[in-house]
């Protein structure tokens, strides 16, 4: 008898550890979840740029994102703000419709991914994406790493591969605090599996219902000693209706 | 001689692996550099709205033209305060304003030296959430994805009072709107707008200080645009336009993502309307049904060149024989006249034409941007060529800019009495 009860005693333990245990779809939608508020959403991103430790530029945008209605990645407005020269200027990405709108000439251009990742505004993409949506993602282990404050966290080390062709990175490694599932650390990869860059999540305070970093260190893969800080401030739910995201609509644009 | 061979070997790798350690440590200690850096502090300019509704720079610009049939070259230089600003006066409801005043020097011909173009003064409704737009204004309503050339930018003609700049993109910033009633529906994917501008003025007006609405406002004209996006790759607009005294002109353009690194334009228009030739010496009953044509591609590598090549085409123009003609016939600068007219509709002269436009963002250092594009005369091959240099400070651009006109004395750009144009330019952003 007593064999039994514990073979039984045990495929239960068993079973309640394996359940325990999340898998690593559920831990990237979680650490998505962390990064990108659940809901419509404003805002406010300072970009600070250096080169070998010396500032460089800075520039300030206000971001509109929702998800999509189809697909649930984030369609995203970005208004610039400042410098002066820029300000006003509308950057749109619907998935693949991508447009750049210049207010003082009237015209929409639309862009071509590749001419999209020229400018800074591709460094929003690894602050504001679902990558749950757009990759396939497998528990690569579990590592000691250093987080953006410089502690040593444990954390499940995550690899993400491409689920379609029109994604920005090829492949993503990312480091999620095994703790809270926060993210720490993410590399993301060109297909010729070169780095492109390294980013570190840190800063984290609450905005919008949820502990969320508040900004992104971004080291350029191909040239280390280029380095953009993403400061986010002015987090605010907003509703932004899906007639706002397309090309007709960027000429009439002004959020009150 | 080999233990000495040895020896020197074996001191330049130990001096090749001592200056590579920094380097390796330097890599290793890369990221944690990084993370001492701090954000600048978020600037009190940013409103929660992200919005500045006030935009103002000035600009100076000294240069020099060479003459094609003089020696001697002549000077220009140009002053220009251009402000733009929008006040919110309550929830969905704004009014926007922007003016450009230039001093230009040598002044255009039959222009004061100063020139005020008010471009926009409008008011803006959106009662619905911003889905239903109502405006009433002076409007600068714009269509069309060519780069240089936009058939079907129906309200383009007469719109530039002060010419400052070749580049098609920036010469756009100084267009005039016209005083129109626009309403626009958008639905998710979508939108119908729907314009009329009615006759205000009789012909254009030189004074500097005009509203000018003798060149935006000289006949009742009215447009529909329905805009379609079928899918994220390829989206269209379709127009109907019509003016008094001709009937309904059609048109449409479209755009579409090719590759990852490729975009593609096209823009078609038809009409029945006066040729150019009739339009510039006021010839009656010349009317006839003609096609306007733009198609043209853009790639962008990874170093940050963008390319477009582009196919102009305008069926109301003179061909290379009829352009010939004009050259022979007893009227006096017959052809300059024509030329003068294509510009004030902003279309092109020649029958057919070719653009190539190229920017290159950071031209070796980070804020130094390249813009240039060549414009091809298809018929007589004469060609334009322009390159801007513009090198961005945080409040303030230095720009200089060389613009080469190309082709023999009786061509397009043969005929113009400048050769070279070179100018240096400041623009300071408030």
């Amino acid at each position: 008898m007593k064999p039994i009860l514990l073979f039984f005693v045990s495929i239960l333990l068993g079973s309640g550890l394996a359940m325990a245990a999340p898998s690593a779809e559920e831990i990237l939608a979680a650490s998505d979840a962390i990064r990108n508020p659940g809901r419509s959403f404003s805002v406010t991103v300072t970009l600070t740029e250096f080169q070998a430790g010396k500032q460089v530029d800075t520039s300030t945008l206000t971001s509109y994102s929702r998800t999509q209605q189809q697909g649930g990645q984030f369609a995203s407005l970005l208004r610039f703000v400042l410098p002066t020269r820029d300000a006003g200027k509308l950057m749109l990405k619907n998935g693949n419709d991508m447009w750049f709108y210049d207010p003082t000439n009237k015209a929409s251009v639309r862009l071509s991914p590749q001419q999209r990742l020229l400018g800074q505004a591709s460094n929003g993409d690894v602050a504001t994406v679902n990558f749950a949506k757009d990759y396939k993602v497998a528990l690569a282990g579990e590592e000691d790493v250093q987080d953006g404050e410089r502690k040593t966290r444990k954390a499940h080390k995550l690899a993400l591969t491409a689920a379609t062709p029109d994604v920005t990175y090829a492949s993503i490694e990312m480091w999620v605090d095994a703790e809270n599932n926060r993210p720490i650390k993410a590399r993301f990869f060109a297909e010729s599996s070169r780095l492109l860059k390294t980013v570190y999540y840190r800063r984290y305070q609450p905005q919008l219902g949820a502990e969320r970093p508040t900004e992104s260190v971004i080291i350029d893969g191909l040239n280390p000693q280029s380095v953009t800080l993403m400061r986010f401030t002015d987090y605010a739910a907003r509703t932004i209706p899906d007639t706002w995201l397309q090309r007709d609509y960027l000429p009439r644009f002004q959020p009150e | 001689m080999r233990r000495l061979s040895h020896r020197i070997l074996g001191s330049m790798f130990a001096l090749a692996f001592a200056q590579a350690l920094p380097a390796l440590a330097a890599g290793a200690d890369t990221d944690a550099d990084a993370l001492n850096l701090e954000s600048a502090p978020a600037t009190g300019k940013a409103t929660p709205a992200g919005a500045r509704d006030t935009r103002i720079f000035v600009e100076g610009a000294l240069g020099n033209a060479s003459q094609r049939y003089q020696l001697n070259s002549r000077d220009i230089w140009r002053a220009s305060f251009d402000i733009s600003h929008t006040a919110r006066l309550g929830t969905g409801l704004r009014a926007v304003f922007s003016d450009r005043l230039d001093q230009i020097h040598p002044r255009d011909p039959g222009l004061d030296e100063t020139v005020n173009s008010l471009r926009e003064a409008y008011l803006s409704w959106q009662p619905d959430g911003g889905n239903t737009v109502v405006e009433f204004g002076r409007i600068n309503l714009r269509y069309g994805p060519g780069y240089g050339y936009n058939p079907t930018d129906f309200f383009r003609d007469g719109s530039l009072r002060a010419l400052t700049t070749a580049d098609p993109f920036a010469l756009r910033e100084n267009r005039m709107g016209s005083v129109m009633l626009r309403a626009q529906r958008l639905w998710a994917n979508g939108s119908l707008s729907v314009a009329y501008s009615p006759k205000l003025a009789n012909r254009p007006d030189t004074d500097g200080w005009s509203l000018d609405l003798g060149s935006t406002n000289n006949r009742d004209r009215g447009l529909i645009a329905l805009g379609t996006q079928f899918s994220q790759s390829v989206s269209s607009q379709l127009l109907v336009y019509k003016e008094a005294g001709l009937s309904p002109a059609l048109g449409a353009n479209l755009t579409a993502l090719l590759s990852d690194a490729a975009v593609g334009h096209l823009e078609w228009s038809r009409g029945n309307e006066p040729n150019l030739l009739s339009r510039t010496f006021a010839l009656a009953g010349s009317n006839a049904t003609r096609n306007r044509f733009v198609g043209g591609a853009t790639y962008t590598t990874l170093g940050k060149l963008s390319l477009t090549a582009e196919y102009q085409y305008n069926g109301f123009a003179l061909n290379q024989s009829g352009w010939a003609a004009l050259g022979a016939s007893p009227i006096a600068q017959a052809q300059v006249a024509y030329l003068r007219e294509s510009l004030r509709l902003q279309d092109i002269a020649p029958r057919q034409a070719y653009l190539i436009y190229v920017t290159q963002k950071g031209l070796g250092l980070k804020n130094l941007d390249l813009t240039a594009y060549l414009r091809i005369n298809a018929e007589d091959q004469s060609r334009l060529a322009w390159i801007e240099l513009r090198h961005h400070w945080t409040s303030f651009d230095l720009t200089f800019q060389l613009q080469q006109h190309m082709g023999r004395p009786a061509t397009e750009f043969g005929i113009l009495p400048d050769r070279r144009i070179m100018q240096i330019l400041g623009t300071y952003y408030f």
